[in-house]
């Protein structure tokens, strides 16, 4: 599922930041409210493999530009086959967000839309969510 | 505003030091005064990124002052994350550029070989934005995004970035004052351990003890301080647009160079802080001594090496010289007095326009200082 994320935008500079900020870094103004949907491209990714307390290693973050301008931290199950410019979705877990492929959700989103066997549909939604729990797992408990 | 001179320079050996920081700040501090020819000096500037929590000390300006003897100097302190020793630096001259002070003692200092490498790294992080850190983000994590960012713009640039480690280990193996005076190969950086992909350990500065002490004065002495700049940036890096540059650096040369009455073209060397290998790459364009794109062959073609055009770091950089943050800022500003002031036996440069470059957290808060010699 695609989400939406809460971003706020700059009245003066037009500058959209994720989460959303009382005031514009550059600028002292009110910010103001602007929902940005869950999609966007990849400007650089790492993999820490000395994690901070409250983190295991290898932890992979992410920055994505978001449609609608925003640069937004998030995390991922891995970067195998990302690269800079890579075309992904946000998806919270628990409030964190994760990015992921929009090639590996297109296809998942493909799988329901299809009509086919309920059992294979129903198996590709599963190996989506024991995915998308893995995921979760990457990041300890803090 | 009066011309401010430097009339004393000092520093400790940059390491694993078993002295308090109070100490290793008195030895800076009586090895700058001792050069100027001062017993007491009017104020004092004290510059300590985070002593609370390294140590579990505050106030540490009157600490600092009444350890070393000064309990009646008028003394503060300073703090810009990891530049805090160069925005002491600005401290300092402010007052005796103003005529507040006929001299002022500047001295910068950082102690935290005795705690264990991640603790380090959680504290030297509370300088990023909470919520980039709430992800996880570490400095290593940050400079690893820019570095993936500033990969995919240069071809060579994994040799690039590599030699800027080389070049500076070897400088380092020339100062005796080093952290790391050891030599390292390119293809002993670019196999060294993943830190942060695409950034490796020997791509990284390391933790380091020591102090850095500067006299400034109204008299005239053989080293002016030409400028002195600040720029400023975003906490959070994602608030940014480009990552492969700091528009706190072109901020701060912009100011610096204006306050000089000269442009990068006149700078003979040059300390740039090179906490990670690629911000002295990206550092060398931000501060126009080397035209954008340029950097990295600058550097595999040996332009910035010590018998190069543009030595840039002959002390080793934060890279092998050792980066105790709050000393950091000041000890470049030592070297380029020594440099200057030919007291840097083993490497010494024929330069006559000094500059150092300072980083405060991820580009942040940084600062550029431009030092003449009047000789």
């Amino acid at each position: 599922m695609k989400e939406t994320i809460d971003g706020s935008r700059c009245p003066r500079c037009a500058l959209v930041v994720a989460p959303p900020e009382a005031y514009c870094p550059r600028h002292p103004v009110a910010m103001t409210p602007a929902a940005l949907p869950g999609v966007g491209e990849i400007v650089s990714f790492t993999t820490l493999h000395a994690a901070p307390e409250g983190f295991r290693s290898p932890l992979h973050i992410a920055l994505v530009e978001l449609q609608g301008g925003a640069r937004f931290v998030c995390h991922g199950s891995e970067t195998r086959g990302v690269k800079i410019g890579s075309r992904v979705a946000i998806e919270a877990i628990d409030h964190i967000y994760y990015f992921s492929t929009l090639g590996a959700l297109d296809r998942a989103r493909l799988f329901w839309r299809r009509t086919g066997h309920a059992s294979e549909r129903v198996n590709a939604i599963t190996r989506s969510v024991v995915k998308r729990m893995w995921k979760g797992k990457s990041r300890a408990e803090s | 505003m009066g011309d401010v001179f430097v009339a004393g320079a000092g520093m400790t050996r940059i390491g694993r030091r078993a002295e308090s920081l109070p100490s290793l700040m008195a030895e800076a501090s009586h090895a700058a005064l001792a050069v100027a020819g001062l017993e007491t000096p009017e104020a004092i500037v004290v510059a300590a990124m985070n002593p609370e929590e390294f140590l579990g000390d505050g106030n540490f300006a009157s600490n600092v002052a009444t350890h070393m003897g000064f309990a009646d100097v008028p003394t503060i302190r300073i703090e810009t994350a990891t530049s805090s020793g160069a925005a002491a630096l600005y401290a300092g001259f402010a007052q005796v550029a103003a005529r507040l002070r006929r001299n002022v003692l500047v001295v910068g200092g950082e102690k935290m070989t005795h705690l264990s490498t991640p603790r380090v790294s959680e504290l030297i992080g509370r300088s990023i934005d909470p919520y980039e850190r709430s992800y996880g983000a570490t400095m290593p994590a940050l400079a690893g995004l820019i570095t993936r960012a500033l990969l995919a713009r240069h071809a060579d640039g994994a040799r690039e970035i590599a030699q800027v480690a080389v070049k500076n280990h070897a400088n380092a193996v020339r100062n005796p004052y080093a952290h790391f005076p050891t030599a390292v190969t390119l293809d002993e950086v670019m196999a060294s351990r993943m830190v942060a992909d695409p950034l490796r350990l020997l791509h990284c500065c390391p933790i380091s003890d020591g102090a850095a002490a500067v006299v400034l004065t109204a008299e005239t002495t053989a080293v002016r301080v030409a400028g002195i700049g600040q720029g400023t940036d975003t906490l959070a890096v994602r608030h940014r647009r480009d990552l492969t540059s700091f528009r706190a650096t072109q901020a701060a040369a912009r100011a610096a160079f204006a306050m000089a009455g000269f442009g990068p073209a006149r700078v003979d060397f040059a300390e740039i802080h090179d906490a990670f290998a690629p911000f002295e790459l990206i550092s060398l364009e931000d501060t126009g001594l080397v035209p954008p794109g340029k950097a990295g062959r600058a550097t595999l073609d040996g332009e910035t090496a010590l018998d190069g055009r543009l030595p840039i770091n002959p002390s080793g950089g934060l890279k092998a010289r050792g980066h105790p943050l709050a000393a950091t800022g000041l000890a470049q500003i030592v070297e380029c007095v020594w440099q200057l002031t030919g007291r840097a036996e083993g490497r010494q440069l024929d330069g006559r326009i000094a500059l150092a470059h300072s980083i405060g957290g991820l580009a942040t808060n940084n600062w550029i200082s431009i030092l003449e010699s009047r000789g």
